[in-house]
């Protein structure tokens, strides 16, 4: 896999995580509860490690990245069966039938997303 | 909800051969039967989750998790070690069952909550540490889950 897409894929994966432990009152239950986790230094922690991965891009990158994460929660989109499922069209059949499999960083032409093809 | 329902064929592995946290952690991955690029993702995820305090909560059980979009559904997988591991657990005892979860992060279902919810409902009940050290096969394991309601 590539190293930038896999990068990507981790700050989403945290973003995605420090969402949940502030948005769902289960999830913060169960890690304080079972877990004994502190939500706030565990959403400290989160927020450090994005702003980490997120300086460790390289500039083009990570200027598209600043611009699709203004308007998307999550700026990798999956495809499957060959759709994007950030906006759900097609994507062109070179990118969903990448050899490489996530080789290359590709992006979806309509929305923009960074895409991730699943197997 | 039944518990076995999420685990694929060949998730239990009642002889984890690991002797450290990162490796046991790397063993349950290869549980899952996914490609090896989403293993590397999932242990870092894995690894991520820990830093923020051990999912090993005493009698020594752990439940790493985590969610990923490598994951393309929610799957569970169960390890035995013998002679436990040290996962930096709450009552810093060696972990010896491990349950991993992991999940993408959005689900039609939403049933990562209680999918963790369950197993550490189970990790609770009384005697269960016995039950599990004497399981001899993936059959009774997810029988003993049966016979628990989860």
């Amino acid at each position: 896999m590539h190293q930038h897409l896999e990068t990507l894929l981790e700050i989403q994966d945290l973003k995605s995580q420090k969402t949940e432990l502030q948005d769902t009152e289960t999830e913060r239950q169960v890690q304080e509860e079972v877990f004994n986790i502190s939500i706030d230094d565990a959403l400290d922690a989160l927020d450090r490690k994005v702003v980490e991965m997120e300086e460790s891009l390289p500039a083009p990158i990570r200027s598209r990245y600043n611009r699709l994460a203004k308007r998307y929660p999550r700026v990798v989109a999956p495809v499957i069966r060959g759709t994007c499922y950030g906006c759900f069209v097609s994507v062109a059949t070179a990118v969903s039938s990448d050899a490489g499999r996530n080789e290359e960083i590709e992006y979806c032409e309509s929305c923009g997303r960074f895409l991730y093809l699943v197997d | 909800m039944r518990l076995r329902d999420f685990f694929a064929a060949g998730a239990v592995n009642l002889d984890l051969e690991s002797e450290t946290k990162d490796d046991v952690m790397r063993e349950l991955v290869s549980l899952l039967g996914i490609d090896e690029r989403s293993r590397g993702i999932l242990f870092k995820m894995l690894k991520r989750r820990e830093n923020l305090g051990s999912t090993g909560i005493g009698k020594g059980i752990a439940i790493p998790h985590c969610r990923s979009l490598v994951a393309n559904e929610l799957r569970v997988a169960f390890g035995r070690s013998e002679k436990g591991v040290d996962f930096e657990a709450i009552d810093g005892k060696p972990v010896h069952f491990f349950f991993l979860i992991v999940a993408p992060p959005l689900e039609v279902s939403n049933q990562y909550l209680p999918v963790l919810g369950k197993i550490a409902q189970f990790s609770k009940e009384e005697g269960v540490e016995d039950r599990l050290r004497s399981i001899e096969s993936e059959d009774e394991f997810l029988a003993l889950l049966d016979e628990h309601n989860v």
